[in-house]
């Protein structure tokens, strides 16, 4: 009976919780504030700018003065906006350029990597994950060293052999190309080092089964190891989306002299484009407005992702 | 209902990324480099510490009628070109006519200058109390009403500095800057390269031989087909619209009219850039973009440089120390060449201006450097010896300075030139609170009809639409 009475006083408390969220809160108040920390930040930096862009995107806001709205103007305008669609589709045109290669080298470098028979891996791990910390700025001018169209040292190479010159920087495909060259260079350690961290977790017992069963080592990469590595690997893609949609260090350090849009905008990409009319321009209406749009896609793109690789799993 | 959970989650943790990058300012970004200070003229110009002729109206005008006291305490300084006061001890000087006025120079480049004075005027706290800004992004600070109203202090100036360089400080007949420098264009040369090319290298055949672009274009063909080297750098796929700019300024055409209507498609913009596409077909000009490393060894080359430049008097320091230091004596100044033959050979580009935030605590003090520097003939003709930083006080233009040779291009009187140059150069509209939106659109544009996309018409008329679309301009 008293037992009773105990399970009833719970569920009335359970019931008082489900109230609202207050109570909740005020029950665990201590490691609330023990972690208030994080939702300070999130509030200031996370939160606010979020509500106030929205509000933006309707005005024609240029850093001072008063919110003056001008309905969906600014939405309006972004349809038509060949810079803005164009950057869309630099984003989606570098992730195919990449995205699917850094991926793959990745993978297989974390797999001979994890491997025991390779002498030095910590040597080599360290290796291909220096560039991820290195200077990006330092990066760009030498990569456009490497990339230069008249006395670059890829064009000087190619100039042994007879080959005319290819303009890398001075067109469009030359610098998408460039551009791709120096993220695999910069961010291929990182994605390796990801995948060799979710490497660790898979026993080496179901590729040695497989291998029993008659499998040789590419069967095993391709239908034992990649099937377990999918949570993984799904992060390192949908980084790599997002990221391919927010270059902007390598623009800025790569194509500095043309503010990073490189050649007729061949690599302009939406954070940048917003970047250039927010902070270029001081029109933070229309920018805000633009980085609305842009998020919109990019979740579309992202859930996308997140049902390609996850169907089989569902 | 998980699943909706955790959507929602992972975009609001994508939206949080993607908006917190946007806030992010570029802070790993170098652009233009810092004027260096290396000592540039070994023979001190004779400059005579002339007494000023106007009246330093230090005197605020409300507080003290008779005799007002020197301001004092501390000023925060934000630009990048303050080593032209410092390399010529005008510094020192000041200090010693002011000698409670403490002094912080802040040395940002100019793309870091705007950027942080954007973010310290929007967020209401943070600007220095002097800023310099070029004419280019003046009047969009204006607009931002991130500077104070100077219009008493000022006043006085106004009828002696050049009559073009007021139009973008002022807003409803209200002042906000003080000039500095004008950017008189000039055509500079490499001696060596015309005469390697059986032509004359004086100064005077020079500018015959380019009194127009037709006639440039004939010379740039003759260097190409002498010595095989290129006439001036213009880029196609990355080209940043200067030199179009240029152009533009000395027709007295430009980005829009003085009503305010936009004007880049207009038949005579049209004209001006098919007239400058001439240059890449054939090809005469080399591509290398402007401010890079290959830009810079091009001009400092001893035997493998360009022919020429086109720009504004202000190059004469960079090229003087830090871009081709090692080319003393080869260079030669001349006049640009005109749009057509009999018009104007004078344009500007760039040039700066010294402004007071709206947030300085001490806007008396800021005054006083400012009046101190640019205000009196002696401050800009000493800094002007230094640096080739045209003063914008007309004052100054009959000091025996003028008439000085300068050794690093060939013990020529390129100052005679300037001078010539910045009274012709007509008011044009380029520069104004939407600068940074049409040239960037415009860059575009020149790069499409360069490397071959569009007709030059076609590609200016889709930058017009659109810069009328952004700015609501007719």
């Amino acid at each position: 009976m008293k037992k009773n009475s105990l399970d009833n006083r719970e569920e009335y408390y359970d019931q008082r919780a489900k109230k609202g969220l207050g109570h909740e809160i005020a029950k665990a108040r201590w490691p609330y504030f023990f972690i208030s920390p994080f939702y300070i930040l999130f509030l200031i930096f996370g939160a606010f700018p979020l509500v106030f862009s929205f509000i933006l995107s309707f005005t024609t806001w240029k850093g001072t003065g008063p919110l003056i709205f001008n309905n969906f103007g600014n939405y309006k305008l972004i349809l038509t906006d060949k810079v803005f669609w164009q950057s869309m589709l630099n984003g989606a045109i570098l992730f195919f350029m990449y995205v699917p290669f850094q991926t793959l080298l990745a993978s297989v470098l974390a797999v001979m990597l994890n491997s025991k028979r390779v002498k030095g891996f910590r040597f080599f791990r360290t290796i291909i994950f220096m560039p991820y910390i290195s200077n990006m700025v330092a990066a760009g001018f030498v990569f456009q060293l490497l990339f230069g169209s008249r006395n670059g040292l890829f064009n000087s190479i190619l100039g042994i052999f007879s080959i005319s010159p290819i303009p890398w920087l001075d067109s469009m495909w030359g610098a998408r190309v460039a551009l791709c060259a120096l993220i695999i260079w910069a961010w291929l350690g990182y994605n390796m080092v990801i995948i060799l961290a979710g490497l660790q977790t898979i026993s080496s017992e179901l590729t040695e089964a497989a291998m029993i069963d008659g499998a040789n080592s590419v069967q095993a990469f391709f239908l034992i190891t990649i099937p377990l590595l999918r949570p993984v690997i799904l992060f390192c893609v949908i980084t790599s989306t997002i990221g391919s949609f927010n270059l902007f260090g390598e623009l800025m350090s790569l194509f500095h002299a043309t503010g990073g849009t490189g050649p007729l905008n061949a690599v302009i990409t939406p954070l940048l484009a917003v970047f250039g009319q927010a902070f270029h321009n001081f029109k933070l209406g229309y920018a805000s407005s633009q980085a609305y749009v842009y998020f919109l896609l990019i979740f579309v793109v992202a859930l996308l992702q997140l049902r390609f690789f996850n169907k089989e799993v569902d | 209902m998980k699943t909706i959970t955790f959507k929602i989650l992972v975009g609001l943790i994508i939206l949080t990324f993607v908006l917190s990058a946007c806030a992010a300012p570029a802070a790993e970004v170098t652009t233009t480099a810092p004027t260096e200070p290396p000592v540039v003229e070994t023979a001190e110009p004779v400059v005579e510490p002339t007494t000023a002729p106007v009246e330093p109206p230090t005197i605020e005008p409300t507080a003290a009628p008779v005799e007002a006291p020197k301001p004092t305490g501390k000023i925060t300084l934000w630009g990048w070109s303050y080593d032209a006061m410092q390399s010529t001890s005008l510094v020192d000087d000041f200090q010693k006519e002011y000698p409670d006025v403490e002094l912080e120079f802040v040395k940002y480049s100019s793309s870091d200058t705007y950027q942080n004075l954007q973010l310290a005027v929007s967020a209401g706290t943070g600007a220095p109390d002097v800023v310099q800004i070029e004419n280019s992004r003046l009047a969009q600070f204006v607009d931002l009403d991130g500077l104070l109203d100077i219009t008493e202090w000022v006043q006085p100036y106004v009828p002696l500095m050049n009559a073009y360089k007021w139009v973008d400080a002022v807003k409803d007949g209200k002042y906000y800057a003080m000039p500095w420098d004008s950017g008189p264009v000039v055509l500079y040369y490499r001696r060596d390269v015309f005469k390697a090319a059986e032509l004359s290298d004086n100064p005077d055949d020079v500018s015959a031989m380019v009194a127009t672009w037709d006639k440039y274009l004939e010379t740039c063909t003759t260097i190409k087909e002498k010595t095989g080297k290129n006439c001036f750098a213009f880029s196609r796929a990355n080209n940043d619209a200067r030199l179009y700019e240029i152009t533009l300024w000395q027709q007295g055409l430009g980005y829009y009219d003085k009503d305010g209507k936009i004007t880049v498609d207009s038949p005579e913009n049209v004209a001006t850039l098919e007239k400058l596409g001439k240059f890449w077909d054939p090809m005469v000009v080399s591509e290398e973009q402007p401010w890079t490393d290959p830009w810079y060894a091009e001009l400092n080359s001893p035997d493998n440089s360009v022919a020429s430049i086109v720009e504004a008097s202000w190059m004469g320091i960079f090229l003087k120390t830090w871009i081709a230091g090692g080319t003393a004596g080869m260079w030669g100044v001349a006049e640009m060449p005109a749009f057509a033959e009999g018009q104007v050979r004078a344009s500007n580009d760039g040039g700066s201006t010294l402004a007071i935030s709206s947030q300085s605590q001490n806007p008396e003090a800021a005054w006083a450097f400012i009046e101190y520097m640019l205000g009196r003939e002696n401050s800009q003709l000493r800094m002007f010896a230094y640096t080739d930083f045209l003063p914008s006080l007309e004052s100054t233009y009959d000091d025996a300075l003028f008439y000085e040779p300068d050794t690093f291009f060939g013990s020529e009187n390129t100052r005679q030139i300037y001078l010539k140059v910045a009274k012709e150069i007509p008011t044009a509209y380029i520069y104004g609170p939407n600068y940074q939106l049409m040239n960037g659109y415009v860059a575009t544009a020149i790069q499409e009809f360069a490397t071959g996309q569009s007709s030059a018409a076609d590609a200016l008329k889709a930058a017009a639409d659109r810069i009328r679309a952004e700015t609501g301009m007719p």
